[in-house]
């Protein structure tokens, strides 16, 4: 009996660990084999969590409260699992020269794990341990191009970076556990009292800091930015949009988790700090990715502008905010991993990545190129498209919260935005050039992600009962 | 506390003190390692007096038979055994004047503090057998994720470090 709840709680995550074991006995069996069955069971496993999450999400908590899971976790978990597939579907062309294409599954597969590991966390031991098994193999994958020595410089200062920012998470946890004497999330929240009456405030304060100061430098934001831009440049391209993405995705689910359910009586001063963070996000990440030339690098800095805009609903500490903020991440998905596909398999197929490549790409690559603007606008907010939706939904929830500066000022820097993204299209549909990048055949991975993430990004927008299902499942401050 | 046990503790710590002064006064960096290992071992043995079992056996595995091998290996191939121009060098700068002084604060702190900690833990908190009952559980399932973490630790370091052929 106990065995069948534990094994029906963790559904999802003993999925993937089934997936790991197996494809580590077939590269056992298999050495060398080169055939495509690992990257097909790979998908089909992620797929397989995927629709777990969406049509059967298990609720309750195990483990003596160490293991929490319901409804949003299990959408969050299908998320993560539907952009992973998408990365290695277009990962694929660039996976065939490499010889560890089966490491590289093993390895998304475990840090997939982590991050469910880390969303299901009722503990901060939990949320630790899954945290670094979410870092740890990413910096194995950032390092795949071997013959690259910027890979490996990326590899080096993304494993620096997690480290440096988990040392001042686990700092923080040991300021919370000796202001509070819990790790566990539910004790925590009824521990902290405000205005607190014991000297246990300032410790428990110190230590929220810090973890605040650890999940932003998770996700990137301003002023703990300043690692992204090269390894992100380093990695190779599907590690890279994995980083922008996947990573991004889970560490602000669990950030915004962590903020409403255990500190909510900070509410306060992290929804000023938060809306700060956020306005800085977005002015530096326009800024650099205004001038950059080549295409994996823009599309890095704009990630962290999207992750601006993210913090503003992350600060308006409402359930609207929090929905908004689940809502956008998956139409973020389409939309930069559309993107992410395009350049990828450009990249793989004629080792162009600069923008004035791009000349004229319409003319050889039609679809490539329409696929692109469509991602392109939806990242930039363009109407039609669901970008604009997201955009719509999380300013509009920083506005009911009265934090009415703070999305003039993110308006502002949309209509900044809008400027180099349009650049990138001039330069497919308007600029001609001598020398234009080859017409040739993407292959169909890469057209099955192109046309998933097209019509998602054109779909998801008008589909507005999506965004009531998000609101039913998130939850604002208590 | 019975005499034999109040001896060990006082030979001990007399050791620890001794080879820990050794460490820093020692020319020779190999001999300084070696005196680092020796006080390890008193360590372990203090251990051992708090009935911390475990603690004891992992000290002695992770510093004394990792770790200092480790620094032991790498003085060597960095052949950084040469005879240094003296310590006085080092005391010359005041780097160690601010890790020194956090050090007195802490060891004040803690003197303060010593009277509340000693009734505190219960006597037998350590043992392996109280260790193995928390770990599976109250703590089997990180205790069982952090196999899958190593794993995929070892898969990266294994891809990483293979020779390309």
């Amino acid at each position: 009996m106990d065995f069948i709840t534990l094994v029906s709680l963790l559904r999802m995550e003993l999925l993937l660990t089934a997936g790991l074991v197996v494809l580590l006995i077939y590269k056992i069996f298999y050495e060398g084999a080169r055939d495509k069955m690992a990257g097909w069971f790979t998908v089909s496993v992620l797929l397989g969590t995927f629709l777990c999450g969406i049509f059967l999400p298990a609720e309750g908590g195990y483990f003596g409260g160490m293991f929490i899971t319901g409804s949003l976790a299990g959408m969050e978990k299908s998320i993560l699992s539907l952009g992973s597939v998408f990365i290695i579907l277009f990962g694929r062309t660039w996976l065939e020269n490499s010889r560890h294409e089966l490491e590289f599954y093993l390895l998304i597969l475990s840090v997939l794990l982590g991050m469910f590991f880390m969303i299901s966390a009722g503990h901060l031991l939990m949320f630790y341990l899954g945290l670094e098994l979410a870092t740890l193999p990413l910096a194995a994958l950032a390092v795949f191009d071997f013959n690259k020595s910027r890979s490996s410089e990326a590899g080096v200062k993304l494993i620096l970076n997690s480290a440096f920012s988990s040392a001042l998470l686990l700092f923080g946890a040991s300021l919370v556990y000796g202001g509070s004497g819990t790790l566990y999330f539910p004790e925590l929240n009824s521990a902290i009292t405000f205005p607190a009456s014991r000297g246990s405030s300032f410790l428990l304060l110190a230590g929220f800091s810090f973890l605040f100061t650890g999940f932003a430098f998770k996700i990137s934001a301003v002023p703990f930015h300043l690692w992204t831009a090269d390894v992100y440049e380093g990695a190779p391209v599907p590690v890279t949009a994995f980083l922008s993405v996947i990573s991004k995705g889970a560490a602000l689910f669990v950030f915004v988790a962590v903020l409403y359910r255990v500190f909510p009586l900070y509410s306060e001063t992290w929804s000023l700090v938060t809306g700060l963070m956020g306005a800085l996000t977005m002015v530096i990440g326009n800024l650099f990715a205004m001038r950059q030339g080549n295409l994996k690098r823009f599309l890095a800095f704009s990630s962290i502008t999207q992750v601006g805009f993210l913090l503003v609903g992350v600060a308006s500490a409402s359930q609207l905010g929090h929905a908004a903020v689940l809502y956008f991440m998956l139409i973020y998905l389409f939309s930069n991993l559309g993107a992410f596909a395009v350049v990828s398999v450009i990249a793989d197929k004629t080792g162009k990545e600069t923008l004035s490549d791009y000349r004229g790409l319409y003319k050889t690559n039609p679809m490539l190129a329409l696929a692109l603007l469509v991602a392109l606008f939806s990242l930039a907010g363009i109407p039609p498209t669901a970008g604009f939706f997201g955009k719509l939904f999380l300013l509009n929830s920083g506005a009911s919260s009265g934090m009415i500066y703070l999305v003039i000022f993110a308006c502002m820097n949309m209509v900044v935005s809008l400027y180099y993204y349009l650049r990138v299209v001039k330069a497919m549909f308007v600029d001609t050039s001598d020398d234009p990048i080859p017409h040739f055949n993407s292959g169909l991975p890469v057209k099955i992600v192109l046309a998933c993430s097209v019509l998602g990004i054109i779909l998801l927008g008008f589909f507005g009962g999506l965004f009531d299902y998000f609101t039913s499942l998130t939850f604002g401050l208590q | 506390m019975n005499p034999i046990t109040e001896y060990t503790f006082y030979a001990l710590s007399f050791l620890s003190i001794l080879s820990g002064l050794m460490v820093i006064f020692s020319r020779n960096p190999v001999h300084s390692v070696l005196y680092l290992v020796l006080t390890f071992f008193t360590i372990a043995g203090h251990f051992l007096l708090m009935s911390a079992h475990f603690l004891a056996a992992v000290h002695v595995i992770v510093y004394s038979g990792a770790i200092m091998v480790l620094f032991l290996y790498v003085i060597m191939m960095l052949n950084l055994n040469k005879q240094p121009e003296g310590w006085s060098n080092f005391l010359q700068g005041m780097f160690w004047v601010f890790p020194s002084g956090l050090l007195l604060i802490t060891l004040v702190g803690v003197l303060r503090a010593g009277s509340d900690m000693m009734t505190g833990a219960g006597k037998n908190i350590g043992t392996v057998e109280n260790l193995g009952r928390v770990l599976f559980n109250d703590f089997l399932l990180p205790f069982e994720i952090s196999s899958i973490l190593f794993l995929a630790g070892m898969v990266g370091a294994v891809m990483v470090g293979k020779k390309e052929s």
